[in-house]
């Protein structure tokens, strides 16, 4: 139990679109343990993306509970789930979503401006963040100056950056080719062995299905397959 | 802090065509403000020095109820004491004695009521514009007493010239009885203003006392002061001083209530025309914060999932709207400055219309005044804040889930 970092019970989500009531997520129950290295994948409509707002505190349950890192998030809100957001997830998006009137180093900077990380430190952090990422060099440019795959090793950096509990992903290889996809993977699941950090994936792409630790089906709203692998 | 304002103006340079159509348009808006500022200010100057300096004075002492009669017999009490205190004035530099009554012009042409003015060609000469009219002929000299001056108007009334003789006829102080002299025209002036140029006319002062049957007493003292402040400020000591003993003293305000009316007028309409100006400009920065918020919705919501609170995501809005008030208020100060400049040199010809009783006889001149580079930009700022809230607020109000529809 002291290894479940995420707990989802009975979450349920119910979207009310042009006054029809559509199920996103059916009483869901899943557990992300520390360390893991999951995706959550389905077809289109499935309730993954869904699943990662509501797990991420991004959107409320209609029903159920979540808790992330021993808080109940779901129950959370305004300043305080940002906070909780800020200190504890880290985002990777399809787009990479930086904010392309900064460079990478304050891209990769804000969140630890927003968390009062000391000048010194938020430097030493960069740079070695920029480094694992292989972004040395780089780290004045803008977003515009960089190609899909370094931009996305920059959102990469930023989710990790915070040193958060985990980072959820959403689609994250969906705009790359797929050997530049293939080299990001990599990156992450090396920091998931190296520095044990948790990853989980929302996703279509094989490549990730392939080289995810548990591989998580949801179909309807609800988990059709909880898989452990090697 | 640094960071949110380093992002809000790099947010606001990201489109710069719209920034500049922003700022341009903010900025012409409070342009136009700081002309008008100055245009009201440089008319209501024009209009109270061509009502005082003509030939009114900016003060004057009387008898007391003389401006509401103008009974010959009301003349200035004690006034060999009133001018013998003036001259130790040091806040009055000229004071001109006159007479002033209602009388009959009568040549072999028509006849004409004038008001007659007794002057002292000498101290009127400083004090008042009396002499700088005269158009034809010459202005009253110590040694022509025989002499008149009258207005264009009243000359083509009385079809005379300069030389014509004309016959003057008073009633006299005490009596009531009529007196009447012969005076030949000396000088026609024009004022430029209807009322002078067909309702005065002017003449030694010793004459008419004379003729008024008075014994070197005078119905009035114009007066012209250090500054035209002093002469509408009450709360100096001077006008109690000499409103005793049955005087009167009064400033210009007094002489010419609607003069001050004009000018309260001139406040309300800015006030109003700055409510409407300043509104104008508040939706315009909404409207430009509100396209740039829509324009970047995922963006913002990628900013509130990584844990920006929602009053930081507020005042990031608001640190734009300043940067885009900044922008504009520098490019209204270059628009402003341009034509209050340019205006100030060349002036704005309004000569020959009437207002409030008072004929514009002068180029308009706008004024340069201090409150317009500091109130007009600083309202811009208050105002593009304020209309900056709404975004602001909805901005923190975004929740990320909605604001990033297509990704977490």
């Amino acid at each position: 139990m002291s290894n479940t970092l995420i707990k989802v019970e009975k979450v349920s989500k119910v979207y009310g679109m042009d006054g029809v009531e559509v199920h996103a997520l059916r009483s869901l129950d899943l557990d992300i343990k520390k360390g893991e290295f999951t995706a959550i994948a389905g077809p289109s409509g499935s309730g993954k993306t869904t699943l990662l707002n509501i797990m991420s505190g991004l959107d409320a349950p209609s029903e159920g509970r979540v808790m992330l890192s021993g808080k109940l998030i779901s129950e959370m809100k305004g300043g305080e789930l940002s906070d909780f957001r800020r200190d504890h997830i880290g985002f990777i998006f399809q787009s990479y979503n930086l904010i392309p009137v900064l460079s990478a180093r304050e891209n990769i900077e804000y969140i630890m401006l927003l968390q009062g990380v000391g000048e010194n430190e938020r430097r030493t952090r960069v740079s070695e963040i920029l480094n694992d990422v292989g972004l040395e060099g780089m780290e004045d440019r803008r977003p515009a100056q960089l190609s899909g795959g370094q931009q996305q090793r920059v959102a990469i950096a930023r989710a990790m950056v915070s040193k958060p509990d985990i980072i959820l992903a959403d689609e994250p290889t969906a705009n790359l080719d797929s050997s530049t996809g293939a080299s990001l993977l990599d990156i992450m699941r090396e920091l998931n062995e190296k520095r044990g950090m948790t990853f989980l994936f929302s996703t279509h792409d094989s490549m990730i299905m392939e080289r995810a630790k548990r591989l998580v089906l949801l179909k309807d709203g609800s988990v059709d397959s909880d898989e452990e692998r090697a | 802090m640094k960071m949110l304002i380093k992002l809000a103006w790099r947010n606001i340079l990201r489109n710069k065509r719209r920034t500049f159509l922003s700022g341009l348009a903010v900025g012409i808006s409070m342009a136009s403000m700081m002309f008008v500022d100055g245009l009201f200010t440089g008319m209501l100057d024009s209009m109270i020095r061509t009502a005082t300096d003509t030939f009114l004075g900016q003060g004057q002492i009387h008898a007391e109820g003389f401006t509401d009669t103008l009974e010959v017999e009301k003349t200035i009490n004690g006034s060999d004491k009133v001018i013998k205190d003036l001259a130790g004035e040091n806040i009055v530099t000229l004071y001109s004695p006159r007479t002033a009554s209602f009388s009959m012009l009568s040549s072999a042409g028509g006849v004409q009521s004038v008001m007659l003015y007794g002057i002292d060609p000498a101290t009127e000469k400083d004090l008042s514009m009396v002499d700088e009219s005269v158009r034809i002929g010459e202005y009253l000299g110590q040694d022509n007493k025989g002499m008149i001056l009258i207005g264009s108007k009243t000359a083509e009334t009385l079809e005379v010239e300069v030389g014509d003789r004309i016959v003057v006829t008073v009633a006299q102080a005490h009596t009531g009885e009529l007196s009447q002299e012969m005076f030949r025209v000396g000088g026609i002036f024009h004022m430029g203003i209807r009322e002078a140029d067909s309702g005065l006319a002017f003449i030694h002062l010793d004459r008419a006392q004379t003729l008024l049957g008075l014994k070197g007493e005078f119905h009035e003292i114009a007066l012209s002061f250090v500054t035209l402040e002093m002469a509408g400020d009450r709360s100096l000591p001077f006008w109690g001083k000499y409103s005793v003993n049955g005087n009167d003293a009064i400033g210009w305000k007094e002489m010419v209530p609607q003069l001050e009316s004009v000018i309260e007028m001139s406040y309300i309409s800015t006030a109003i025309t700055l409510f409407l100006v300043f509104g104008i400009v508040g939706l315009t920065i909404m409207n430009s914060l509100f396209m740039s918020l829509y324009e970047r919705m995922f963006e913002f919501g990628v900013l509130r999932a990584i844990g920006t609170r929602p009053l930081r995501m507020a005042g990031i809005i608001l640190l734009e709207a300043l940067s885009l008030s900044i922008i504009s208020m520098v490019i209204g100060l270059v628009i402003g400055l341009g034509f209050l400049k340019y205006f100030s040199v060349h002036g704005i010809d309004y000569t020959g219309i009437e207002f409030a009783g008072v004929t514009i006889t002068e180029l308009i001149f706008p004024v340069f005044t201090m409150e317009q580079y500091t109130l007009y930009p600083l309202l811009t700022i208050i105002f593009s804040l304020v209309a900056a809230l709404y975004p602001a607020l909805y901005a923190a109000r975004l929740t990320p889930a909605k604001a990033m529809r297509r990704s977490l």
